[in-house]
């Protein structure tokens, strides 16, 4: 794949320099925000006692709130700016709709800024990835659809006979997201639904967030930059699509697997599981297809690149397995569940967009970055810090499940035994956190120095037009 | 892929097949779930909760305590749930209509809560439990007050603080009558005749 063959005249990247960093800006910005609240939560899982005399950081707020400001802080501005960016550069047309785009941002963060607000004052839901209070999510809806108006009109404005499978996932994930999303809404939050089918429709609206919205923004990337960045075809590229065909089908299905031996109809858990086997197959495609870029060169966005792919092919293939009976007995209700969402949000999504990041904003901006010495620095953190916290919350509930196995074992106990890996799983934290600051003040830099510019050139011109 | 249409309708198609199966249809399934009329002791099961317990149930789900508690037991010979004491058989779909939101958990932080209610001696052992914390639990000391000056000695007191009794909170209070109400639920005929004929396919 050529991603770069029908790119449109040099201007349309200059157009949406304003919305498109203001998106990243936001992003990184949400990054500090949330690894802040969530080393706040990591310390309390050791630590109890820390910062308990605030209410707005008890425990189960200060959770809610990280996870809200982690996926739709960080992951929604990063993953609509990456998006948005491929559908438009593989498309080959120009930018539409970059007002409602912009509009759409300031009212989709302040929105976020609000529902976190909510959270800590205790109007949280206590549903996964839907923490916010009901009437936060609309305006969120609303907001997601004006800043997705470029990518629709991106695609229908394609100057390119064909589509490449980039464009599927990044495409897919903006058209399927604004529909799950109103779906939940509407049963689990404006007319919900009683008993426990909320739990069975909020896994379902969980499990939809991870693999219908953000494995496909991450696969989007990783195809965008592996012939990109290493120069070379995509090796089976006639099986991508297929991979792609198996994560929309089959990944929604996979949700009711966290329900196993739960008050549900068997056949939910047993169809998730079943569900999260067949997955593997689409993990195999996407092996063949982007495991070239781990033999490849070592530009800086492919090592994010190349982590990230090993996280998302290694989170996948946890998971299936995790997800068996026999497995789940053990591990279900523990620390390694956790471990494993951090593997694939902080580690194949975080990584996989963070290398997108780092490969689009010097075309986007026309400069290069102040310094690659930062950027090697964010790398190193960013994977030390996904490194340690994921093998710390894996090993932390691997011995929380066979702990919580003998009815003897008391819960103090279960602490005391856990307690080493999740100093180890915050010092983890802490450094990502380390690297997200690394990053923010990286494009801060970047940005300020080419408003100076621009300010610099535009009083040039004021002075040659007068005199 | 060339046709923009029939991908998008593909799109839809799946999503909307995956939301009939796994949204629409187990609410389809579940809505009809009644309370079980008992003979034996002339009453209705799982009973409706009082009103303080209702509110407790909302103070539950804002300090979001579902983050380190579930609230489910699982069969016996799948974890140790049974061996612990958390319940006799297994939680069903049943045992939950009366509870909106229901919260089940995804952490056992601490212990599963299902049936805390009848393993809890007092409720004064539950408001120091949520006063002082323990090892594994923060305190939740924002929940409770100094007593007014003139009050009479509460009985419910869990500490004094400048001559003055510190007393739970309507919050503290609502928050324990809910776990106390949170007790072992009845044996309702038609699951128990239901998981009979799954055991014996089993065996």
């Amino acid at each position: 794949m050529s991603s770069d063959s029908h790119m449109a005249a040099a201007d349309t990247d200059t157009t949406a320099r304003g919305p498109l960093s203001l998106l990243l800006a936001s992003s990184l910005a949400w990054l500090v925000v949330a690894v802040s609240l969530g080393l706040v939560h990591a310390i309390q899982r050791h630590t109890p006692s820390f910062l308990e005399t605030i209410p707005a950081f008890t425990y189960g707020r200060t959770q809610a709130m990280y996870e809200t400001a982690l996926i739709f802080g960080w992951a929604a501005n990063a993953a609509y700016a990456v998006a948005l960016w491929i559908l438009a550069r593989l498309g080959g047309g120009h930018w539409r709709g970059l007002g409602l785009m912009t509009g759409g941002t300031l009212f989709w963060n302040a929105g976020v800024t609000i529902g976190i607000f909510c959270i800590g004052w205790g109007e949280g839901t206590m549903l996964r990835f839907l923490q916010m209070p009901a009437y936060v999510h609309p305006l969120l809806l609303v907001s997601g659809a004006a800043i997705s108006t470029p990518a629709i009109l991106a695609w229908t404005g394609r100057r390119t006979s064909g589509t490449y499978v980039a464009q599927w996932y990044a495409i897919g994930a903006l058209f399927l997201f604004p529909w799950f999303y109103s779906a939940s809404q509407v049963m689990l939050l404006a007319d919900p639904v009683s008993g426990v089918s909320r739990a069975i429709i909020g896994a379902w609206h969980a499990q939809n967030v991870l693999s219908l919205w953000l494995a496909p923004i991450a696969l989007a990337a990783a195809y965008y930059l592996l012939p990109r960045l290493t120069g070379k075809p995509v090796p089976h590229y006639g099986f991508a699509g297929l991979g792609f065909w198996v994560l929309i089908v089959v990944g929604s299905w996979t949700g009711g697997r966290h329900l196993v031996g739960g008050p549900v109809p068997a056949w939910i858990p047993a169809t998730g599981i079943a569900a999260a086997v067949l997955l593997l197959f689409h993990f195999m495609l996407v092996w063949m297809n982007l495991s070239p870029a781990l033999r490849a060169g070592t530009t800086d966005p492919l090592r994010f690149v190349r982590a990230g792919i090993v996280a998302y092919l290694a989170g996948g293939v946890l998971d299936a397995l995790v997800s068996l009976e026999g497995a789940a007995a053990r591990l279900q209700f523990t620390h390694f569940q956790t471990g494993l969402q951090q593997l694939f949000v902080q580690g194949a999504f975080g990584l996989l967009v963070l290398g997108a990041i780092y490969d689009l904003v010097p075309r986007l901006t026309g400069r290069a970055w102040p310094s690659p010495r930062q950027i090697r620095g964010h790398y190193v953190l960013a994977l030390t810090g996904t490194a340690l916290s994921v093998a710390g919350l894996l090993i932390a509930g691997w011995i929380q499940g066979g702990a919580l196995l003998h009815a003897d074992a008391s819960f103090a106990a279960i602490a005391a035994s856990t307690r080493p890996w999740l100093y180890l799983a915050s010092a983890g934290e802490l450094t990502f956190l380390l690297g997200a600051m690394v990053a923010s003040v990286h494009l801060a830099r970047l940005l300020l120095g080419l408003c100076r510019l621009s300010a610099a050139g535009q009083s040039t011109a004021t002075t040659v037009t007068a005199s | 892929m060339k046709s923009g249409p029939l991908f998008f309708i593909a799109l839809l198609g799946v999503l909307t097949v995956s939301w009939a199966s796994f949204a629409l249809g187990p609410d389809m399934q579940l809505r009809t779930l009644a309370p079980y009329y008992d003979a034996t002791f002339d009453s209705t099961f799982p009973q409706s909760p009082s009103g303080l317990a209702a509110r407790g149930r909302a103070v539950y789900l804002e300090l979001g305590c579902a983050s380190c508690h579930t609230q489910q037991v699982r069969r016996s010979g799948f974890g140790s749930d049974h061996e612990r004491g958390w319940g006799e058989r297994q939680s069903w779909a049943r045992d939950y209509i009366f509870q909106d939101p229901v919260q089940l958990g995804s952490l056992r932080h601490g212990p599963d809560v299902a049936t805390v209610g009848d393993r809890i001696e007092s409720e004064a052992e539950l408001h120091e439990m949520l006063y002082s914390g323990s090892e594994g639990m923060p305190a939740y000391a924002y929940l409770y007050e100094p007593a007014p000056p003139a009050a009479q000695a509460n009985p419910l007191a869990v500490d004094q603080v400048a001559g003055r009794e510190i007393i739970p909170s309507r919050r503290a209070e609502a928050l324990v009558a809910y776990l106390l109400n949170l007790k072992a639920p009845a044996a309702y005929a038609p699951e128990v005749a239901n998981n009979a004929v799954e055991e014996g396919e089993a065996h």
